[in-house]
């Protein structure tokens, strides 16, 4: 049997999820053992293979067409789509901002902030990805496997890699169920 | 009883038990937000749906009557179904984003709801709406954004506190809970006696005293009695690291989970400084001591003056402490000056009554609870004692009437039926007028005394005119269950006239008679009642003498101040600085309610026990430590049995311990 292949991504997060998936220590050699680690933010391959993998993780809301690029990639690249963190599963702490709209989060940020000069302004360049709503990873492509926290515990990563990286779907339920 | 089948389980209930009522008293977990046990159950949440067999659909078992023979399943694939939609809907129709909520990660009943039926994510987003937020109270926050609507804090708000303080506004998913007609909190009607943030499930109602201190399951929970008042409510004192993080009611005792401010919200908000070792004067100045160094100072200045020494104590001690006390003062000591705090102003008058009549003449607290009736004669319960105006504005609108005799303005004068303001000082007037208008009009219950007064003579002292006493007079007669509540205002003045009438009136309206009793004064502090029975509750009068005053961590008034400020030589037993500790010549420092352990003795009579919850800093005594301490250093043997010293006197209202 060759060893399922795993690639992760993130998009509107604070990279928090992923650090707590290197939190898992040592256990990471033995998920580098049983898995092929691909393409991942903290590995040097950034995107998932063309030819597929088998399972793939997004950390992170969808707030911009940039995240939604990278959703739709590693959708369709994945056979088995993991929402990873709160802000993926549920939107998290950046779509607050859903509710007081884009425009003035950014108004607020890059303008009136307190730490801005009176030279702020709302960057505006046509290559920028362009903003929307933060949504779930569930409303833009559909997922598979939704692993709350924030971030996620070590040892509930350590879980889902492992049973995931030795063919079976993990089950978040009691001990491993938590949102924050 | 009702037999019924929950879940294939024979289950047998008395009549009138909800169905989800039924399977908590079996251990059958059925989830539900916003039924709460001590509140009328409403039916919101739709968390609680059963399936009962012969029912076309699922129905909410906290609203539902158990009958004979019911077929009740719970856990049902549908129902499992049922829930997890209901959950997802409330998730999404507001900002119940975990992470950034204080009550996350064991506190949040939603939560907890969504865990137990495994959801990883809810399958549909808010609709980001901004909800206000109201942060105008300066004890706690409603976060309206949080809210799933439950109404437990409206029904807190009308059930526990009776103050109809809270609501709601708008419709649907509109609706919102406001305070009054959408006023801030901070500027409504509201008592801030706290008990909405008891029962939010939610972080709708965030404390702000025990916010981020940890969750409930870091916090220790011993069980206590408030210090507050002579009601003697039970709360559950919680603590972290030695520090208390919150107060809550306690739903075990009598006052079923209900506190006020002065139990919930004051007792974390103390600003006073704590004395934290002896202190002597030293060429005029308050000086660090050691407790050695104390206790013989205090030896070379009271011994000289042996039987010479007034000595007063906080109605707050223990029982234990005040018996102490006197045992020191009175058999030890030859004081003839022993009193408390408080002077016996809510106590002495009743109590010599008592002791002349030779039997008790007051009821308990559950008579007020139950009362269709309440006559309130000198005591706003809305600045003291205010449990036990709650216990009587709950049941207003049941149809409980309440009439107050108040020459001064009382804060439930806007409640009452009618209102009576006669001339200050005339209280026994008025109790004697209204007795008159009773028998004038036939209603008399009981034996009419032959002392009784004229009507017009009566009016004619309070002042009051003929048409408000006869109509107070005609609520009191006719009501099946009326209570008389009386305090301060009516037994400061000392007045034996005013209790002769408060009895008879009491007779003459049946509020009591061979089987039940009408009367309840409210009393004073925590230990009022003990220290009336241990007979501290005489005026005090300071000549020439050194004085000791055990004030404990009680507030000081001024009138006290001024008294003792010229003794000769003034010993102060005192947890906090204070103008007394000011003029002191020597300082003890002593522990606060939550430091020590001992027992208070309610206004009803009912004997509870108060477990020390934190410890007290290494150079503070408890009170009790202080008064062994002192009375070893002056020789005297303590051979205090404080419960036998509570049965000396005959009490005011029958005692019961617990």
């Amino acid at each position: 049997m060759t060893k399922p292949k795993i690639s992760s991504d993130w998009m509107a997060g604070c990279s928090g999820c992923h650090m707590s998936l290197l939190d898992i220590d040592e256990r990471l050699l033995e998920i580098a053992e049983l898995a092929d680690i691909r393409a991942t933010p903290i590995t040097d391959l950034k995107e998932p293979d063309e030819s597929g993998v088998d399972v793939g993780i997004l950390e992170g809301g969808v707030n911009n067409s940039s995240n939604e690029e990278v959703a739709h990639r590693m959708r369709s690249r994945c056979k088995i789509l993991v929402a990873f963190g709160d802000c993926a599963v549920f939107g998290g702490v950046p779509a607050l901002r859903n509710m007081c709209g884009t425009q003035e989060a950014l108004q607020r940020a890059y303008v009136d902030a307190e730490s801005n000069d009176d030279k702020g302004f709302i960057p505006s360049d046509p290559e920028l990805a362009v903003m929307s709503n933060v949504r779930a990873l569930h409303e833009v492509v559909p997922v598979d496997l939704h692993v709350p926290g924030c971030p996620p515990d070590p040892d509930v990563i350590y879980y889902v890699l492992k049973e995931l990286a030795e063919g079976r779907m993990p089950e978040i339920k009691d001990e491993n169920l938590h949102w924050h | 009883m009702i037999n019924l089948t929950i879940n294939g389980k024979q289950i047998e209930v008395t009549e009138g038990t909800t169905v989800l009522n039924a399977a908590r008293q079996n251990g059958i977990k059925i989830p539900t937000l916003c039924d709460h046990p001590n509140l009328t159950p409403y039916g919101g949440c739709r968390l609680c749906m059963v399936e009962v067999k012969g029912m076309r659909v699922p129905i909410a078992s906290c609203t539902l009557s158990a009958a004979n023979g019911m077929v009740i399943e719970t856990d049902t694939a549908p129902l499992k179904k049922s829930r997890n939609v209901v959950l997802a809907l409330l998730f999404s129709e507001r900002n119940h984003f975990c992470p950034f909520c204080q009550v996350s990660g064991g506190d949040c009943e939603l939560q907890n709801a969504a865990y137990d039926e495994n959801m990883t994510h809810w399958p549909m987003q808010p609709q980001w709406t901004n909800f206000p937020v109201d942060t105008s109270h300066p004890n706690f926050i409603l976060d309206n954004n949080r809210c799933i609507l439950c109404r437990r804090c409206i029904r807190a708000c009308a059930e526990m506190s009776g103050n109809f303080t809270l609501g709601v506004e708008e419709r649907g998913a509109a609706t919102i809970v406001v305070a009054d007609t959408n006023v801030p909190l901070g500027q409504s009607t509201c008592v801030s006696c706290g008990s909405c943030v008891q029962v939010c499930p939610t972080g709708a109602i965030i404390d702000r005293q025990s916010a981020y201190l940890g969750h409930d399951k870091n916090l220790t929970v011993t069980r206590s009695i408030c210090h507050g008042c002579s009601l003697g409510c039970g709360i559950l004192v919680h603590t972290r690291d030695n520090r208390i993080v919150k107060i809550t009611g306690d739903y075990e005792n009598e006052n079923a989970g209900t506190l006020c401010k002065s139990g919930r919200f004051l007792p974390l908000d103390e600003r006073r400084v704590r004395l934290t070792t002896p202190l002597k004067r030293v060429a005029g100045q308050l000086t660090a001591t050691s407790w050695e160094d104390a206790l013989v100072t205090l030896s070379e200045n009271l011994t000289p003056s042996k039987g010479k020494i007034a000595a007063l104590a906080s109605t707050r001690l223990s029982v234990e402490a005040l018996s102490a006390f006197k045992a020191l003062f009175v058999d030890g000591l030859k004081s003839k000056m022993v009193t408390s705090v408080e002077e016996g102003r809510p106590t002495a008058l009743q109590s010599a009554y008592a002791e002349q009549n030779g039997s008790s003449i007051e009821g308990k607290l559950d008579t007020l609870r139950t009362s269709d009736c309440v006559l309130l004669v000198g005591a706003d319960l809305t600045t003291t004692h205010e449990v036990a105006g709650f216990y009587i504005k709950r049941n207003l609108p049941k149809g409980t009437r309440l009439i107050i005799v108040d020459p001064n303005e009382n804060g439930m004068d806007a409640l009452a039926n009618i209102n009576l303001k006669p001339r200050a000082g005339t209280d026994a007037a008025v109790l004697g007028a209204l007795e008159a208008a009773v028998v004038k009009d036939g209603l008399a219950r009981g034996a009419v005394d032959e002392n009784i007064v004229s009507l017009h003579a009566a009016l004619d002292i309070c002042e009051l005119n003929a048409e408000d006493v006869t109509d107070a007079a005609r609520m009191l007669a006719e009501a099946v269950a009326p209570i008389i509540v009386y305090g301060k205002g009516l037994t400061a003045a000392g007045n034996p006239g005013a209790m002769d009438a408060l009895v008879r009136l009491a007779n003459v309206i049946g509020a009591s008679d061979s089987e039940r009793k009408g009367l309840l004064s409210v009393k004073g502090e925590a230990n009022s009642l003990a220290a009336s029975l241990l007979g501290m509750e005489n005026q005090l009068e300071v000549r020439d003498e050194a004085v000791y005053v055990a004030v404990g961590d009680d507030y000081v008034s001024k009138r006290l101040v001024e008294k003792l400020a010229n003794a000769p030589y003034l010993v102060v037993q005192a947890s906090y600085e204070s103008a007394l500790t000011e003029c002191a010549d020597l300082v003890l420092p002593v522990s606060i309610w939550s430091e020590e352990a001992g027992h208070l003795l309610n206004a009803e009579g009912r004997l509870q026990f108060a477990e020390a919850v934190i410890t007290a800093s290494e150079n503070v005594k408890s009170n009790l430590d202080v008064l062994n301490t002192v009375a070893r250093e002056l020789n005297v043997t303590l051979n205090d049995d404080w419960r036998a010293a509570l049965t000396k006197r005959t009490s005011v209202v029958e005692l019961e311990s617990k």
